[in-house]
C-alpha cells in the first residue's frame, strides 16, 4: 500500500503511518455512515418510538437488541416493494444502456469532431441539462401524452435517455482523448462510426462507468415524474413506495427505513461493481 | 470492447439480481379479470398499501366486473400530482379530494356534478358540515370519505407526576385556552437547569397549519374571509384574529411552553408519545396512533376555547370525486365505487384500519367496540355541535399557503400584526384573480 | 511551477502518420469528404439531440413562452418589484456559494485520498458513495432528527462536550448552512466518483516519471493530478453549480422555505408559484431567470478553468 518513494523509511514510521491512514479512513467512513447506520439499525428493529434511543442518547441507536427482518418481509410482501424494485431496476438499467450509447456519441462529436454550429449545439445540450424539471414537467407531460406514451414503460424510459449532464461528462472526457490515435485511424480509412465503436468506446471504461451510475441514479431516484407519467399500479417505482410511508396522519417509521434500505442496495451494488472500471490502480498515492 | 461489455454486463446482472427478489406479493391487481370488466383508474392518498388492499378486498370480491387500477400517491406529492394529471388529457376516473380543495377543482371544471346522480336520501347519514364541504355554489361535487375532529390530548403520567389536576374528559366540557396556558407553564419542566425543557407544556400537532389554528381565531369571533369569500382584508388581520395569533406566537416565544420549529406532524406525535410533552392539540387519528406507543398513558379533553369566546372546533376531511371527463361507459362503475368507499361499511372499516373519523353517523354505530369510549364521544359531540368547516373558496390552495406562511413566521417570532397584514395583502391578490 | 510532462509516447510513434494526414487533407479538400464528415457528425448527434429537443428543449421553450404570457414582460416586471423574490435570489446564491465549493473540495479530497486499488479503499469509497443512494425522504427524517433543536443528536453531542445547544434548522441563520452541510454529506461521494473516473485518464507514465524525480504524494496531487483533471474539474464544478442553483428537494422536504424565508430558494418559490399559487407565468419567469443565470455562470466557470489551467489540450 505504501508508495515506492517511501521504501527507505524505517519500519516504525511505516507502521505508524499505516495506523494513521487506517484511522483516517475509519473517521471518514464513520462520518458518512453514522446517519446511515441509524437508518439500518432502525430498519432491523421492531416498530417503536422514533426517539427511543436518540434522546437520551444510547448506543442502542446503532445496534438493535433483537434484530428482525420482519420489516423487510413486510415491505416485500405487503407494501409492493418487490414489484417496485423490479420495475425500477428495469427502467433504470434500460435507460442507462440506451443512454450510454446515445450520450457517449454526442459527447464524442462535441469533443472530437469539427462541424459548423458546434458551440450552439453544446449550448443547447447545456440548456437541456439545466432546464429545471419542475418548470418543464407540465409541458413535458403534455408532449409525452400527445405522443401517446403516457402510462407506459416508454414514458418512464424515453425522456431520460438523452441526458445533457452525461453528454457534458463525455465531452469533457473525450477532450483528453489523444487526437493522434483518431487521426491515424482516419488516415487508414476507418469511418468515424467504426472508429468510435472499435477504438474509442472500448477505451472509455472510466467515463462509461461514471455515466452509467449517473443515468442509473437519475432514474432510480425519480419520484415525481413516475407519478404523473406512468400511473398504473403495475408501473409503481421504488421511491414512490418509500415516500408513501410518510403521511400527516400516520408515518410508519419501520417501513420507511426498511423500504429505504432496500432501495439503497441496487445503486450501492452498481457503484461497488463498477469501481474497477474507473480504478485500474494507477501510480501515485501508494497504489500498485 | 471488453470494458464496455462489462459495464453493460454489470448493469444486467443488477437487474437480474433485483428481479430475483422473492416475488411473494401477489397484489390485488394481479387477479385475472374477465374481458368485459370495467377498468377504473383511481388516484388515492398513499396510505399504507396493505391497509388499502384490505379495505378494497370486499369491493373487488363483490364486483368481479370492475377492475381497480389504484395509484397510491405519497401525501407530499399528492396535490402536485393531481394538478398535473387533472389538467392533462388523461385525468383519473375517480380521485381523492382534500376537502377544502373541492371548490378549487369544481371551479376549474375537474369534478363531475353529482346532483342528478346521487339521491338526496343517500346523504341523510352524513354530517351536514361534511356534505356542505362537498358543495360548491350549491352543487354537490363529491362524497365525504372521512371527517375529522381535534381535541386536547394529555399525558396522564406527567400530570400525575407533577400533581396537576387532569382536564375534564366529558363531551362538551372544555377548558379555556387561558387555562391551557397556565397548565402548560406548570408542566414545562427543565429539571437539569440547562435551559432546555425535558418536558414541554403544549404541542400543536400541525403546528403551522390553518386547519389546526383557525379555530383559535374563530373562538374569538374572527373569520378568515368575508362572508362572500371575496376578501380577507379586515378579516384575516382583524383585531380578534391578531389577538389569537399573538396567543399562538407567545406559546413558542414569550411563554416558551411549546417547542419552536417542530413542523412535521409525525414528529410532533413522536414527541408526545415519547413523553416529551404534557399536552398535544391534535386530530382524532391520534387515538389510534398514540395507542401504538407501548404503555403510553394518555387521555383526551374537548378542544379548548377562549375565555368568553365561542366553542369552535376544526373539521373537514377527504372526499371522493369523479372526473368531469370520465368516459360515459365508466360512469356507473365510478359511481358504484364512490358509493362503496363512502358507505357505512367502508367508512367504518377505514376507521378501524387507520383511525380516521367516518363522515357518517351510522358508521359509529357499526363499530361499538371501537367508538364506545369517552374519547370518541368527546370528538363526536364536537363534530355535531361545534365543528366549523374551513372557508369555501376556489382560491383555498393559495389562501391556505399564505396563511400557513404567516403562522409559520409568527411561530418563529415575527410580529403577528405585520405577518397577518402581509397575508391579507397576498390573499386578496390571489382572490382578485377569481373575480 | 513546472508544467506536467505530457504523455510523449503515442504522439512520438504517430507523428509521421499525423503529418502525412494533414498533408493529404490539405491537398484534397473534396466536397465528398466534407459531406461525409457532416453526415457522420449528424449520425453522432442526431439521436441525443432529437431526444433532448423533444423531452427537454421543447418543454423548456413552452415554459419560457408561458412566462411571456401575451407577449408582455409583466411577470418579470412584477418579480423585480417583489421582495420575496429578491430575498429568494440572495438565499439561492448564498446556498450555492456555500454548497458548491465545499462539495467540490470534499469530493476532490476524497478522490485523491481514496484512489487506487485495495479492498479497504474500495469499501471506504462505497461507504462515501452510500449517502447519495438513500431516498430523500429518509435523508430528511434522519437529518431532521440529528438536527432537531430540542432532542436532536447533534445537540446531545454538543451538550456532552460542554458546548451550547443550537437551533439548527429552526434558526433563520443556521438553517441554510445546515442544508448546505447536508448537501455536502449527501453528494460528496457521488461527485468523488467523477473525479476518480477523470484520474483514470491520467497516464500512469506521468506519475512514474514524477516519482522518479522524488515528488511526494502531495506534490504529485498538486502538480500533476489536479491540473490534468481540468476537464473533470470543469464538469464537476459546473454540474455542481447547476445542481445547487436548482436545489429543491431538501428545502421542500426539510424546511419548506423557513424559518422566516431563510431557506426559500428560487426553485422552491417557483414550485410554490406553480402548484400552490397556481401562477404559471410567475413560476415560469423565475425558472427562466434561473436558467439564464446558471447558464451564464457555467460558461464563466468553464472559461475560468480553461484560463487557470492553460487551456484544453485539444
Amino acid at each position: 500500500m505504501i508508495g515506492p518513494n517511501r521504501i527507505g523509511a524505517s519500519p516504525l514510521s511505516r507502521a505508524s503511518l499505516l495506523a494513521f491512514r487506517v484511522a483516517g479512513y475509519a473517521l471518514v467512513a464513520a462520518l458518512f455512515l453514522a446517519p446511515l447506520a441509524w437508518v439500518l439499525a432502525s430498519s432491523l428493529r421492531r416498530p417503536g418510538p422514533l426517539y427511543q434511543y436518540a434522546s437520551p442518547l444510547s448506543w442502542r441507536l446503532f445496534i438493535p437488541d433483537r434484530p428482525t427482518l420482519a420489516n423487510f418481509a413486510h415491505a416485500l410482501t405487503s407494501l409492493g416493494m418487490d414489484r417496485a424494485l423490479r420495475n425500477t431496476a428495469f427502467v433504470a438499467v434500460t435507460t442507462a444502456l440506451a443512454g450510454l450509447v446515445v450520450n457517449s456519441m454526442a459527447g464524442f462529436a462535441l469533443a472530437a469532431l469539427s462541424f459548423p454550429g458546434k458551440n450552439m449545439v453544446f449550448a443547447a445540450v447545456m440548456v437541456a441539462f439545466m432546464a429545471p424539471f419542475d418548470a418543464i414537467v407540465i409541458p413535458l407531460h403534455r408532449a409525452v401524452s400527445s405522443m401517446g406514451l403516457v402510462n407506459s414503460w416508454a414514458a418512464l424510459i424515453l425522456p431520460a435517455v438523452g441526458n445533457g449532464m452525461a453528454i457534458f461528462l463525455f465531452r469533457q472526457f473525450y477532450h483528453e482523448y489523444p487526437k493522434e490515435i483518431l487521426e491515424a485511424a482516419r488516415v487508414d480509412g476507418a469511418s468515424w462510426l467504426r472508429l468510435f465503436w472499435q477504438v474509442v468506446l472500448p477505451s472509455s471504461g472510466p467515463a462509461l462507468a461514471a455515466a452509467a451510475v449517473l443515468i442509473f441514479m437519475h432514474q432510480w431516484n425519480s419520484l415525481f415524474w413516475p407519478l404523473v407519467a406512468a400511473y398504473s399500479e403495475k408501473y409503481t417505482m421504488a421511491q414512490v413506495i418509500v415516500a408513501s410511508q410518510i403521511a400527516v396522519d400516520g408515518t410508519r417509521w419501520a417501513s420507511l427505513f426498511a423500504t429505504s434500505v432496500l432501495s439503497s442496495i441496487p445503486p450501492m451494488m452498481l457503484f461497488f461493481l463498477l469501481q474497477k472500471h474507473y480504478l485500474r490502480g494507477i501510480g501515485g498515492f501508494g497504489g500498485n | 470492447m471488453k470494458r464496455v461489455l462489462s459495464v453493460a454486463l454489470t448493469l444486467l446482472i443488477l437487474t437480474a439480481v433485483t428481479t430475483a427478489l422473492p416475488a411473494v406479493g401477489a397484489g390485488v391487481g394481479a387477479a385475472a379479470s374477465a374481458a368485459a370488466a370495467t377498468r377504473l383508474e383511481v388516484v388515492w392518498m398513499g396510505w399504507p398499501k396493505d391497509l388499502l388492499d384490505e379495505q378494497l378486498a370486499p369491493f373487488l370480491q363483490a364486483n368481479p366486473d370492475i377492475e381497480l387500477d389504484i395509484q397510491a400517491v405519497p401525501f407530499n406529492q399528492l396535490f402536485q400530482t393531481l394538478e398535473v394529471r387533472l389538467a392533462s388529457s388523461q385525468p383519473p376516473d375517480v380521485f381523492i379530494v382534500d376537502g377544502p380543495l373541492t371548490a378549487s377543482y369544481a371551479h376549474r371544471g375537474y369534478l363531475m356534478p353529482l346532483d342528478s346522480l346521487i339521491y338526496e336520501e343517500e346523504l341523510a347519514e352524513f354530517f351536514p358540515a361534511s356534505v356542505e364541504a362537498c358543495k360548491y355554489r350549491g352543487v354537490l361535487y363529491a362524497l365525504p370519505y372521512t371527517s375529522s375532529a381535534a381535541g386536547l390530548y394529555f399525558n396522564i403520567d406527567i400530570f400525575n407526576e407533577y400533581g396537576v389536576e387532569l382536564p375534564p374528559q366529558k363531551p362538551g366540557d372544555r377548558i379555556t385556552w387561558e387555562h391551557v396556558l397556565e397548565l402548560a407553564r406548570r408542566l414545562t419542566v427543565d429539571s437539569n437547569g440547562d435551559g432546555q425543557p425535558e418536558v414541554w407544556g403544549l404541542l400543536i400537532e400541525q403546528s403551522d397549519r390553518p386547519y389546526q389554528l383557525l379555530p383559535l381565531a374563530e373562538s374569538l369571533g374572527a373569520r378568515p374571509l368575508s362572508p362572500d369569500g371575496s376578501t380577507s382584508e379586515g378579516f384575516v388581520n382583524s383585531e380578534a384574529f391578531i389577538k389569537a395569533a399573538r396567543f399562538y406566537g407567545d406559546l413558542f416565544n414569550a411563554e416558551k411552553v411549546s417547542p419552536v420549529g417542530i413542523l412535521d406532524a409525525p414528529v410532533v406525535r413522536e414527541y408526545f408519545g415519547s413523553g416529551k410533552a404534557a399536552m398535544m392539540l391534535g386530530a382524532e387519528w391520534n387515538i389510534s396512533r398514540l395507542a401504538e406507543f407501548e404503555g403510553f398513558n394518555f387521555g383526551l379533553s374537548a378542544h379548548p376555547a377562549f375565555e368568553g369566546g365561542r366553542a369552535v372546533t376544526p373539521t373537514g376531511g377527504w372526499h371522493v370525486g369523479i372526473s368531469s371527463r370520465i368516459p360515459s361507459d365508466k360512469l356507473d362503475a365510478a359511481l358504484h365505487f364512490a358509493r362503496y368507499m363512502t358507505s357505512r361499511e367502508a367508512s367504518a372499516a377505514w376507521a378501524r384500519l387507520f383511525g380516521n373519523a367516518p363522515a357518517r353517523r351510522d358508521a359509529y354505530e357499526a363499530l361499538p367496540d371501537l367508538f364506545s369510549n369517552y374519547m370518541w364521544e368527546v370528538l363526536l359531540y364536537d363534530m355535531e355541535h361545534t365543528a366549523s368547516p374551513r372557508p369555501v373558496t376556489p382560491a383555498y390552495l393559495e389562501f391556505e399557503a399564505r396563511l400557513k406562511d404567516a403562522f409559520n413566521a409568527i411561530q418563529f417570532g415575527a410580529d403577528p400584526t405585520e405577518a397577518l397584514n402581509e397575508a391579507a395583502r397576498l390573499i386578496d391578490r390571489e382572490l382578485a384573480r377569481y373575480r | 511551477m513546472s508544467r506536467p510532462p505530457t504523455p510523449a509516447q503515442p504522439s512520438a510513434r504517430l507523428a509521421p502518420i499525423q503529418r502525412q494526414a494533414r498533408l493529404r487533407e490539405r491537398l484534397h479538400p473534396t466536397h465528398r469528404n466534407l459531406r461525409s464528415e457532416l453526415l457522420a457528425t449528424a449520425a453522432f448527434l442526431a439521436p441525443a439531440l432529437a431526444l433532448l429537443a423533444a423531452f427537454r428543449l421543447y418543454p423548456a421553450a413552452v415554459s419560457v413562452a408561458q412566462s411571456l404570457q401575451g407577449g408582455s414582460l409583466q411577470a418579470y416586471r412584477e418579480l423585480f418589484a417583489d421582495t420575496t423574490f429578491l430575498k429568494s435570489v440572495r438565499v439561492t446564491l448564498a446556498y450555492a456559494a456555500m454548497a458548491s465549493p465545499a462539495t467540490v473540495a470534499v469530493s476532490l479530497l476524497l478522490a485523491l485520498v481514496l484512489q487506487g486499488s485495495g479492498r479497504v479503499r474500495s469499501l471506504v469509497r462505497t461507504a462515501c458513495f452510500l449517502p447519495s443512494t438513500v431516498s430523500m425522504s429518509v435523508v430528511a427524517v434522519t437529518w431532521g432528527m440529528i438536527l432537531d433543536p430540542h432532542f436532536g443528536l447533534a445537540n446531545s453531542v454538543l451538550s456532552a462536550v460542554g458546548l451550547p445547544r443550537q437551533l439548527f434548522l429552526a434558526s433563520p441563520v443556521q438553517a441554510l448552512q445546515c442544508l448546505a452541510a447536508l448537501s455536502v454529506w449527501r453528494n460528496a461521494g457521488y461527485w468523488m466518483m467523477f473525479f476518480l473516473s477523470g484520474m483514470e485518464a491520467v497516464p500512469k507514465s506521468v506519475y512514474e516519471a514524477a516519482q522518479l524525480d522524488g515528488a511526494s504524494p502531495l506534490q504529485c496531487a498538486v502538480t500533476i493530478t489536479v491540473p490534468l483533471l481540468a476537464p473533470t474539474l470543469g464538469f464537476v464544478l459546473v454540474s455542481n453549480t447547476v445542481v445547487n442553483c436548482l436545489a429543491f428537494a431538501p428545502v421542500f422536504i426539510l424546511t419548506r422555505g423557513g424559518p422566516l424565508g431563510s431557506t426559500n430558494v428560487l426553485m422552491y418559490e417557483a414550485y410554490k408559484s406553480a402548484f400552490t399559487y397556481l401562477d404559471m407565468p410567475r413560476s415560469s419567469a423565475i425558472s427562466t431567470l434561473v436558467l439564464a443565470a446558471v447558464f451564464a455562470l457555467s460558461f464563466l466557470e468553464l472559461k475560468l478553468i480553461q484560463a487557470g489551467f492553460g487551456g484544453d489540450r485539444q
